[in-house]
């Protein structure tokens, strides 16, 4: 009871705060109680929250279909990703009250009509050089595992096919299968952030690749795997 | 009365010209009749002073009278009289060595009759030549004959000079006295500078040398065979010196001695070395020390010619080496099928002629090459090529181990004296330097060390401690720490052994009744043995017991592992004909007495019996009834072990010996070792990279490569390794990349 009434407090500090948002009615139906989320994984994690910090709500896999619907955006589309850079959201597939809000402010959104707008904006972001980096390195931390350091082989292969469909990588196709045949383990985030220098620098004979640069050494098998599976043909120099 | 003084009319009567030339004429005549080889007497003091007078007084007159400039005119008209009506007309028609005698003579003759003329007309050069600064007396003398005589001459005197000197080095006598002199004209006329000697004389001298030589050296290399073009060489640099000492002016020889050495020996360099039949190559092969020695000082004098030599001589050694190593492939390769143990010798043989080489190279370096650096050099980097391959499927740092294993193990070296021994362990551990993987060396010698210490096989202490002395002097404390400690440790036991056996007999009542030694072991210096959950005989655990009591009275929190795969047992065993006393290891005594209690037993009994792995179970059942000694009978009767077997004690077993050690084949663990090893390798590399990082802070990929790869003496590191560790740091927050500079790595605290 004294929860309920304090959750209610906060909501009423809340909407006092944000005034005549219009988004407020949404808000409501997005966000659930923590002991109300189906997401096992993430309950370990907001149970912890929970106790340092009972108020904390969280939008999690329920909430997000719901977002999308209402957005007409399918959640497997990588806007939701740019979204999520916005937030400075910690994991995949969860919002906390504290990202969500701090995101919609920080993008000047207070109707649905103005995030589904927005949403075009965000889109665009990504053929942004400098942009498109900055959310490519934030997919790392965000796609793997909380409490994990290196980012799971499956999770990583399917960022990166969902990435480099933005930015166009010829290579992706076959670093994917190189990792599955050779590799087989998680990828770090050293690996990770090379990877983008990688597909961005390195021209598609490799001529310019230099083996004894600070490349990782996953990249370094890599372009041993292409030449000697003839799939790149090196200038010989 | 006025006195009136007379005043002398004193003035002297003005001398006239022509009359005071009279006087100096006469002069002039006697000096040219001296000089012409006519009978004169010398000059006396009054006939000196009288001209010497008369010029004086001619110079001191005054106007009109006053003649000084007249004198010096004429001065000048009698020294080119004398020229032209004397001295050129007795060289012009002369040659060769009449022109030089002739010459010579004359010049003789013009300083002789200069310094006679400048005496008596010395009076001029005080006020006259100084006031006017007009050129001295000797001088103009000097120039007179530079001009009429030196100009000339010149050329048909140095075509002379220069013929003779040919003809000298065909080996005709010539006299050198007269070049000598020759030669110095050319010197004297230039007045203090070398140029008429250079330029008249040197430089076609220099040409016409080089011309020569080229010709002679253009035939021996035809003829001669490298050592005896050499001697050649050196024959006529001597010669050429030599000629220099006589006659020629010393400035020459450098020059000289150069272009000598260019025509004979640097057009020809690489022809000579690279000579199939005499070359260097031949030569260090048939170790032709004085034609080595000479090689080394004759080319150490042209550019290159060290460098190239050195060349030579290191790929040299790296064939002669590799040589060594296709041998010892080869024989293993064919003895695939065959015992272990030719192969074995085969390392020895090996490593003993590596040794070998090196020792024949040594004197080589040190005497023939005059300890040059480059030629250390040649050698290091010939023996680091051929010493860090696979030889036979093992690291030379193996094969070294087992090398000095067989030195230092009972047995192996009782033929030789305590200096033979230290010496061959001295250049033993002189091989290692060579070898890039030192670690690997520390751990096989680690295991073969604690081989001979456990089972009692070393042959001398000192010797033990000898080969680690040489081994940290070379490379450092730490390398042979864990070493010295086992070796320490083995003292230590020692004394521990003896304090528990005096343990024993204060506490009776503890004293299983089986003599039992203890080794205990630091086990970080010890190779690291796997333990396994080997079921003890009943009869020993009473011992181990008592050991377990005794030892904390001793020491305290200390923890003791029992690693009983290395004891060793002494057993008797009563056969139907007799006792014999078997040495065995701890396993093998326990399958034995299970016999004890029972007639035949299984394999599979013995295996729950022992708890141990099949491979074990294996060897040790193979050692006790399928080798030399038939300890036990096996059904069916077989040479392998197989499951199904059954085994039951030989009492027919028989031997002349009361006392038989039953040897266990020792397991490969070269796989084991090189992981082991491996690991190490990353921990290693790691703290090194984070000792550069940490004193660096920043630094870029190639110079922290660089830097690891100087500060790592123990191994060479593969760049692949370095690689993935630095990887491995940034992973674990050690280290960042530069968010601008990828190949710029920072430190995090």
């Amino acid at each position: 009871m004294e929860e309920e009434e304090a959750g209610t407090m906060v909501h009423t500090n809340f909407y006092c705060h944000l005034g005549n948002w219009g988004i407020l009615k949404k808000l409501e139906q997005w966000f659930i109680p923590i002991s109300m989320s189906p997401w096992k994984l993430g309950e370990k994690a907001a149970l912890q929250a929970l106790k340092a910090n009972p108020y904390v709500d969280m939008i999690v896999v329920d909430g997000i279909s719901l977002l999308c619907t209402d957005l007409q955006v399918d959640p497997q589309d990588i806007v939701m990703l740019v979204v999520s850079w916005h937030m400075k959201a910690a994991t995949m597939c969860e919002f906390s009250r504290q990202e969500f809000i701090g995101g919609l402010q920080s993008l000047g959104i207070d109707t649905i009509e103005k995030f589904r707008e927005k949403l075009s904006y965000m889109r665009s972001e990504l053929r942004d050089d400098q942009r498109f980096r900055e959310i490519y390195n934030f997919s790392f931390g965000w796609a793997k595992e909380k409490g994990q350091k290196s980012l799971a082989l499956e999770t990583a292969i399917g960022m990166w096919q969902l990435l480099f469909a933005e930015w166009h990588w010829p290579l992706v196709d076959h670093w994917c299968q190189f990792l599955q045949l050779k590799h087989n383990k998680a990828i770090s985030r050293d690996t990770w952030s090379q990877l983008l220098e990688f597909a961005k620098t390195i021209d598609l004979q490799l001529s310019n690749y230099d083996e004894e640069g600070a490349w990782p050494y996953l990249i370094d098998e890599f372009v041993e795997y292409l030449t000697e599976n003839g799939i790149v043909q090196r200038p010989q120099n | 009365m006025k006195k009136k003084r007379a005043v002398r009319n004193n003035k002297p009567k003005p001398i006239l010209f022509g009359e005071g030339w009279e006087v100096i004429e006469q002069g002039v005549t006697k000096i040219k009749r001296i000089l012409e080889g006519l009978p004169e007497p010398p000059f006396t003091c009054e006939e000196y002073m009288k001209i010497y007078t008369r010029i004086h007084d001619m110079c001191i007159q005054r106007s009109p009278h006053d003649t000084t400039e007249k004198l010096y005119t004429k001065y000048k008209e009698v020294i080119m009289e004398y020229i032209t009506s004397v001295v050129l007309p007795s060289l012009k028609d002369k040659h060769d060595e009449f022109l030089l005698r002739e010459l010579v003579i004359r010049w003789s003759n013009h300083k002789v009759m200069s310094k006679w003329l400048s005496r008596f007309f010395s009076y001029l050069n005080r006020f006259f030549i100084k006031r006017n600064s007009l050129p001295s007396l000797d001088e103009v003398a000097f120039t007179c004959f530079q001009d009429q005589v030196y100009k000339e001459t010149k050329g048909k005197v140095k075509d002379a000079v220069i013929s003779l000197i040919d003809q000298e080095r065909g080996g005709e006598q010539i006299d050198r006295g007269l070049l000598k002199n020759v030669i110095e004209i050319f010197v004297e006329i230039g007045t203090g500078k070398m140029d008429y000697y250079k330029n008249d004389f040197e430089e076609e001298m220099l040409k016409e040398t080089a011309s020569y030589y080229s010709r002679k050296a253009s035939n021996w290399i035809l003829i001669e065979s490298f050592p005896d073009y050499m001697l050649k060489v050196e024959e006529c640099l001597r010669k050429e010196k030599d000629r220099v000492v006589h006659y020629l002016h010393a400035t020459s020889e450098p020059k000289l001695i150069e272009q000598v050495r260019h025509e004979v020996l640097c057009v020809y360099s690489s022809q000579l070395l690279e000579n199939e039949k005499s070359g260097c190559c031949v030569l260090i092969q048939e170790h032709k020390v004085d034609d080595l020695s000479r090689m080394y000082k004759l080319f150490s004098k042209i550019d290159d010619g060290l460098c190239r030599i050195s060349q030579i001589y290191k790929k040299h050694v790296t064939v002669e080496g590799t040589t060594l190593v296709k041998k010892a492939d080869d024989v293993a390769s064919n003895k695939e099928a065959e015992k272990r143990v030719v192969v074995g010798l085969q390392e020895q043989t090996f490593v003993r002629e590596v040794i070998e080489l090196h020792d024949k190279n040594m004197p080589l370096v040190n005497d023939c090459f005059q300890n040059h650096t480059l030629f250390h050099k040649g050698l290091k980097e010939a023996f680091e090529i051929f010493l860090n391959k696979t030889v036979a499927g093992s690291s030379t740092a193996e094969l070294l181990v087992n090398y000095c294993d067989n030195i230092l193990k009972k047995g192996g070296s009782e033929k030789y004296s305590d200096e033979a021994i230290e010496q061959i362990l001295e250049k033993a551990v002189n091989l290692l330097g060579y070898i890039y993987d030192k670690d690997l060396f520390v751990e096989f010698y680690r295991k073969k060390l604690a081989r001979r210490l456990l089972f009692d096989k070393s042959a001398n202490e000192d010797h033990e401690r000898s080969i680690l002395t040489k081994l940290k002097q070379q490379n450092g404390a730490h390398f042979t720490s864990k070493l010295e400690g086992m070796v320490t440790d083995m003292t230590l036991a020692r004394e521990t052994q003896a304090d528990f056996k005096e343990y024993l007999q204060c506490n009776p009542r503890t004293n299983p009744g089986i003599d039992l030694s203890v080794t205990v072991l630091t086990t970080g210096f010890w190779p690291s043995y796997r333990s396994s959950d080997f079921h003890l005989p009943f009869e020993m655990t009473k011992c181990i017991q008592a050991f377990t009591e005794f030892y904390p009275t001793k020491t305290n929190s200390r923890k003791l592992t029992w690693i009983y795969s290395l004891g060793t047992c002494n057993i008797t065993a009563k056969f139907e004909l007799q006792t014999i006393e078997l040495i065995v290891t701890t396993y093998q005594a326990a399958i034995l007495l299970l016999f004890n209690d029972s007639y035949r037993l299984s394999y599979s009994e013995i295996m729950s019996q022992l708890n141990l792995a099949d491979d074990d179970v294996v060897r040790l059942l193979q050692s006790l009834c399928c080798f030399k000694y038939k300890i036990l009978n096996k059904e069916p009767n077989t040479n392998s072990i197989s499951s199904d077997d059954v085994f039951a004690f030989n009492s027919k077993f028989t031997n002349k010996m009361r006392r038989i050690r039953i040897p266990l084949p020792i397991v490969d663990e070269k796989k084991k070792i090189l992981e082991v090893v491996d690991k190490d390798r990353k921990y290693v590399v790691d703290a090194c990279l984070i000792r550069i990082m940490k004193s660096r802070k920043v630094l870029n990929h190639q110079q922290l490569i660089t830097e690891c790869v100087e500060q790592l003496k123990v191994f060479k590191p593969d760049l692949k390794l370095i690689k993935k560790r630095i990887e491995d740091l940034i992973n674990r927050e050690y280290l960042e990349r530069d968010s601008e500079n990828l190949n710029l790595y920072r430190y995090l605290a």
